[in-house]
């Protein structure tokens, strides 16, 4: 990054997609960039905050087993149990809590000094989640419904006949393409221009107080308090993003266990 | 172990016996409204790309949407 | 003299947002107000709800689909 050598030069350089390419050994395909390290920081960082919270468990619980309570307790209770139905909830729960964790782990390190780096900023990550979220509904619904079951639940009955096939590959498209196309893309599209307005805040308001005349220089002050705004917003949207996507993907499960006719 | 609502008959969406429905409900309308301009505008542009014609592209994105407003009122407009 | 570049098909779809966004938002405050007064009502009101967020949204969903057409 640039910024080191900003006073020096006469050209405000804008953020973009470059910014977030950050490779730290070697270059390419293979390259060990800052995300990779940052994902893996906060794999052990999740582990020993869980396994701290959670060592010695008695029926009072201390702060730390209280602080990890509530966490499970949100996606237990109030995701998992209230839509997916309280008898075959617990076959997901793993999955949707670890979900949870770690893009609320992950997303929280946008926004914290030394590393403000939203992993999933970077496409690939998301993109993954939503691959393990759609190969576990759709083989959910071939099992409660049959392989050839499941296709034939996907058209209402009571249309006209000539309707139907649109109909079907419409739902087709739906329940393939657009609803894990939209788990990725929703938390990545929310990452990566909430990461771009605080890198475009930031960077701007330094070039405009160092580099501008009176009236940039106020310029750049006030930038500096849109981007301390900016950054309880974005606190706000990392939260919200990771639980919706542990809603909508609890959803989908639920939509598949469903007993349609 | 608390009993779902059994779905009514004569329903017109899948999920409807099912606890939360009204969230089913509004977010697979709304992969609808996305899915069918998409699919059927993207049938367009291939016809489009094959056939060398310019409008079919349009159409498809406006027909894919009609089709899709007519499975939502299908499916959750009318009781 | 600095020059800014760019597509104004973007402008156009952020322009073309803010009605859908508007009208999604009155639709769904009417929504909230009326099942606030009468709860029973709610099972009334819900496919007039989903109905008019649709129509609405599907206008946006246009814009969306055409910015990226016109390039």
């Amino acid at each position: 990054m640039s910024i080191v050598a900003l006073a020096a030069e006469s050209e405000f350089e804008a953020p973009g997609t470059s910014t977030f390419w950050q490779p730290l050994i070697g270059d390419g395909a293979f390259a060990i960039t800052r995300a990779s390290v940052v994902i893996l920081l906060s794999v052990a960082l999740i582990s020993w905050l869980l396994l701290a919270g959670t060592k010695k468990m008695s029926v009072v619980p201390s702060r730390k087993q209280a602080a990890t309570e509530v966490t499970y307790d949100i996606v237990r209770n109030s995701v998992a149990r209230d839509i997916i139905g309280s008898r075959d909830f617990l076959k997901f729960l793993p999955m949707l809590f670890s979900m949870f964790v770690l893009i609320l782990v992950n997303n929280l390190f946008g926004i914290i000094p030394p590393i403000q780096y939203p992993t999933m900023s970077r496409l690939g990550f998301p993109l993954v989640l939503a691959l393990i979220v759609f190969v576990v509904f759709h083989v959910v619904g071939f099992k409660k419904h049959g392989f050839i079951g499941y296709w034939k639940s996907l058209v209402p009955s009571g249309l006209p006949a000539w309707i139907v096939p649109l109909i079907f590959f419409l739902e087709l498209v739906t329940d393939l393409f657009t609803r894990p196309v939209t788990l990725a893309l929703r938390l990545f599209g929310n990452m990566f221009a909430g990461h771009i307005l605080l890198v475009l805040f930031i960077t701007g308001g330094e070039y405009m107080l160092v580099n501008g005349g009176f009236g940039l220089k106020i310029a750049g002050a006030v930038s500096f308090v849109m981007a301390f705004v900016m950054t309880l917003f974005e606190l706000l949207v990392e939260f919200l993003q990771a639980y919706i996507i542990v809603l909508l993907s609890a959803l989908y499960i639920a939509g598949a266990l469903a007993d349609e006719h | 172990m608390p009993t779902e609502p059994p779905t009514p008959p004569g329903s017109t969406s899948p999920e409807d016996g099912v606890p939360n429905a009204e969230a089913h409900h509004a977010w697979r309308a709304f992969a609808y409204l996305l899915s069918g301009p998409l699919l059927y505008g993207g049938i367009g542009w291939l016809l489009d790309s094959w056939l060398g014609t310019q409008f079919l592209l349009p159409v498809g994105i406006v027909g894919g949407m009609a089709l899709s407003l007519y499975l939502i009122w299908f499916r959750y407009g009318t009781d | 003299m600095r020059t800014m570049s760019g597509n104004i098909a973007i402008l156009g779809y952020g322009l073309s947002a803010i009605g859908p966004g508007i009208g999604v938002g009155l639709i769904f405050a009417a929504y909230i107000n009326g099942v606030a007064r009468q709860p029973e009502a709610r099972g009334m009101l819900q496919p007039i709800a989903f109905l008019g967020f649709a129509l609405a949204e599907a206008l946006a969903i246009f814009g969306l689909a055409l910015a990226f057409v016109f390039r």
